[in-house]
């Protein structure tokens, strides 16, 4: 895809393939804490249903996955691990943070073994605020994040400001 | 399917499913196995690593730690009703329940006690919270053994249980709605009436589980005769909740614990299974939340009437003392040790909760066990991760 | 075998001591087998019994609730740290601690709970009796530059992890325990977070936001300084 991150591709297909990445997201689920379970209800739930989005929550390793969806507390002794996958994930990829803890801390902002947010470690996308955030609040973002990604461009992709679903 | 009712069909499936394990000895090199941080069989970010011969396990050592967050230490320097906030977080999928025990061991230092009203609501929270819990257990149980099916099942009956939460405390996960001396607010109109067609819809889900997973032949022969725990292991490693009582110990602090609750004003009933296997720790909690139902069924039609709240100062000060309160959770035990030197903040709080010890038996359970049945045998022993490293 | 029942009827009923036989006799039976081992006890009539025993006999007193007194499950094991915090106590602080010269500060003095206690450290423990539902809470002091103890895992196996932990967040060493590294930290973690004189580092670059909260609600002309505990009522 080299030709997609110089941006040198002609407009049309680069709206095509943008199309075809915003409806076909593969989500790896880095569930850590409490949120894994609002972002199960989310993705895993008949309620919620993530898929009519075109969100595909199945793949089996991070090397396979456009997203990752990182809900929860990342711990100090846990933060190497999430680098580790976060590096595994081809390009582009996105990145959820979900929930307060992995914004900041949340709850746990004085505590001595938590990282006081991931996007210390890795960039972020979605900031999905709330402690847990409802599904409903993770599909709003998962929605916004595909509207980004429908009118991408490779070449401004790292200078644009994260998302914050409020 | 296989009639579950026929002792002796089931005695010819496990004796076959044993059957097919009986191997020939053969020179195996060794291998380690990592399971984890990040496994879907780990409900999170347990790391077992298994030193395998061949197909079977030579030694487990799960390493946690990945997911502690400081629980303890961030109790001392919070003040009282600020802690609830923080031990809804400990075992996220009841969390009502982590608040209760504290609150009452608050409550006994401090000499209040919630009135009728509030302990019957409290209770029917505390049931309401079980249910969430276990019944992600039972579909999860499924997915362990390669039925994926019941964990919808499970996710889809689960929001009913969550909305009549958050009907009543206006947290659909972490409520943070006991107060000490208390609850925050009283019960909203028409909520009994609800909660009764809830309860029927989780009915229906124990008999779908029922038909679907527990007759289920591969089920039947799955998770049975794997991981044995006897009574005596089990008490000597601290296990509670289902997994002791399917070990056949008749234990539920429901019932023996005597503490601020209103189970002793209903009729209800204990389950144990004398086998101590994975299948039994199973059947257990599929009674449970059956027994569940009925318990919160029973409180709804005679709940007292009365204030919700009883008189406690605007600032609390908890008296210098000591008090050790445990109730009988989801997962099972869980107690605090409550530490209070006259402070807004507890001086220390050593939180004892169930998965912590539930799981420590892990290196001797799994030792000898046969790799497939690693991941079962550790859903069977249900934990969450948060409960483990608090 | 009492029946839980009773013993809350003992409770409500008023608040004299009452007679407590089943948890005496566990006092009995234990002052009886450790003789001078047993420091203290004291007993909550219908409701809880703690003992605090000398660092010796620690492993003996195990061994004698176990096989004596039918303490056949282990409930949790732990420490306390009696030390009062050098930091202050950080709610009850109307100004953040942060650059105050703490050796200014006279150190509180150390008190300590039920049935006492000598030294900074103390082990903490509880078993229970699976059969007549009655839990006993153990208590040792130890050495407060060196605090070591026996470790439990021969009488009762499910300590393992428990010591572990006690290890780790207190730094005590176990005596006899075959595996003692780190149970949730990262293998680099320097100190011994349970500790009193372990800092939140990130309370002391940033007061506790709560403070703030502390202002005169409007209309509420006497303000009261202390009001962030009120959150409960």
């Amino acid at each position: 895809m080299g030709l997609v991150e110089n941006g040198k591709m002609p407009k049309p297909l680069t709206a095509l393939l943008n199309i075809s990445r915003k409806y076909s997201l593969w989500v790896y689920q880095w569930g850590l804490a409490c949120c894994a379970m609002e972002m199960g209800a989310a993705f895993a739930s008949p309620r919620y249903d993530v898929m009519r989005l075109g969100v595909i929550p199945f793949p089996a390793s991070p090397r396979q996955a456009d997203m990752v969806v990182i809900s929860g507390t990342v711990t100090d002794k846990m933060a190497p691990v999430v680098r580790r996958l976060y590096e595994q994930m081809p390009e582009p990829k996105y990145v959820i943070s979900m929930g307060s803890c992995a914004h900041c801390g949340g709850p746990y902002w004085d505590s001595y073994s938590v990282t006081k947010g991931v996007d210390q470690i890795v960039p972020v996308d979605v900031y999905v605020p709330g402690c847990p955030p409802r599904p409903e609040a993770l599909l709003e973002g998962i929605v916004l994040l595909q509207e980004r990604i429908a009118s991408e461009d490779m070449t401004d992709r790292w200078t644009r400001d994260p998302i914050v679903v409020s | 399917m296989t009639d579950v009712s026929n002792r002796n069909q089931l005695a010819y499936i496990a004796a076959q499913a044993s059957d097919a394990r009986v191997n020939v000895e053969f020179e195996t090199e060794g291998m380690t196995l990592n399971l984890g941080p990040q496994h879907p069989a780990t409900h999170g970010t347990l790391r077992v690593i298994v030193k395998l011969d061949g197909e079977r396990v030579l030694r487990a050592d799960p390493m946690m730690g990945y997911m502690h967050r400081g629980y303890e230490k961030l109790a001392e320097v919070r003040t009282y009703p600020q802690v609830t906030t923080l031990v809804n977080r400990i075992d996220w999928l009841g969390s009502f329940a982590n608040e209760v025990p504290f609150i009452l061991a608050a409550e006994r230092l401090m000499e209040v006690e919630a009135p009728p009203r509030a302990q019957w609501i409290r209770t029917i929270l505390f049931e309401l919270s079980r249910i969430a819990n276990v019944i992600l257990f039972l579909g999860d149980m499924g997915v362990q053994l390669g039925a994926v099916t019941p964990v919808f099942f499970a996710f889809r009956d689960r929001e009913f249980v969550l909305n009549q939460i958050e009907a009543v405390t206006g947290g659909r996960f972490h409520p943070n709605f006991d107060r000490i001396g208390g609850l925050k607010d009283d019960i909203p109109k028409g909520w009994t009436e609800e909660t009764t067609g809830v309860l029927g819809r989780i009915r229906t889900f124990c008999d779908e589980m029922e038909d679907l997973v527990t007759g289920n032949e591969i089920f039947q022969a799955r998770p049975r005769g794997i991981g044995v725990i006897p009574a005596e292991v089990g008490l000597a490693y601290g296990l509670s909740g289902a997994n002791i009582r399917g070990s056949g110990v008749d234990w539920d602090l429901r019932r023996d614990g005597g503490v601020g609750l209103a189970h002793d004003q209903v009729d209800w009933k204990v389950w144990t299974h004398p086998d101590g296997d994975s299948f039994s720790r199973y059947w257990v909690r599929l009674q449970e939340v059956r027994e569940a139902c009925g318990i919160i069924e029973q409180l709804l039609g005679g709940i007292p009437s009365g204030p919700v709240m009883a008189k406690v100062p605007r600032i609390i000060k908890v008296p210098a003392g000591e008090a050790y309160v445990e109730t009988e959770n989801p997962l099972g035990v869980m107690g605090y040790y409550v530490v209070s030197k006259g402070d807004l903040v507890p001086f220390r709080v050593k939180i004892r909760s169930a998965s912590f010890s539930n799981i420590s038996i892990t290196p001797w359970v799994l030792e000898g066990a046969y790799v497939p049945d690693v991941v079962s045998i550790l859903a069977s022993l249900y934990f969450i991760l948060g409960d483990i490293d608090r | 075998m009492s029946s839980p029942d009773t013993n809350l009827d003992e409770v409500s009923e008023g608040h004299e001591p009452v007679a407590d036989p089943a948890r005496d006799a566990i006092v009995a039976s234990l002052a009886d087998q450790l003789g001078d081992g047993l420091v203290a006890s004291e007993v909550l009539a219908g409701t809880d019994v703690w003992v605090r025993v000398t660092t010796d006999s620690w492993l003996a007193t195990a061994t004698v609730l176990r096989d004596t007194c039918g303490m056949a499950y282990f409930n949790f094991l732990s420490a306390i740290d009696w030390m009062p915090s050098p930091f202050g106590r950080d709610m009850d602080a109307q100004v953040d601690l942060v650059g105050a010269d703490e050796s200014q500060v006279d150190p509180e003095p150390m008190t300590w709970g039920v049935t006492g206690g000598a030294t900074r450290f103390q082990m903490i423990a509880r078993v229970h009796d699976p059969v007549c539902h009655i839990g006993v809470t153990v208590k040792a002091d130890l050495d407060a530059d060196d605090p070591r103890v026996d470790s439990w895992m021969p009488v009762y196996p499910g300590a393992d992890w428990h010591e572990r932990e006690a290890w780790e967040m207190f730094g005590i060493t176990i005596v006899g325990h075959p595996n003692l590294v780190n149970l949730y930290l990262p293998s680099q973690f320097e100190g011994n977070p349970l500790r009193k004189d372990y800092p939140l580092l990130a309370r002391r670059v940033k007061p506790w936001p709560g403070i703030v909260d502390v202002e005169a609600m409007p209309g509420d002309g006497d303000g009261d300084a202390a009001d962030e505990g009120g959150e409960g009522s």
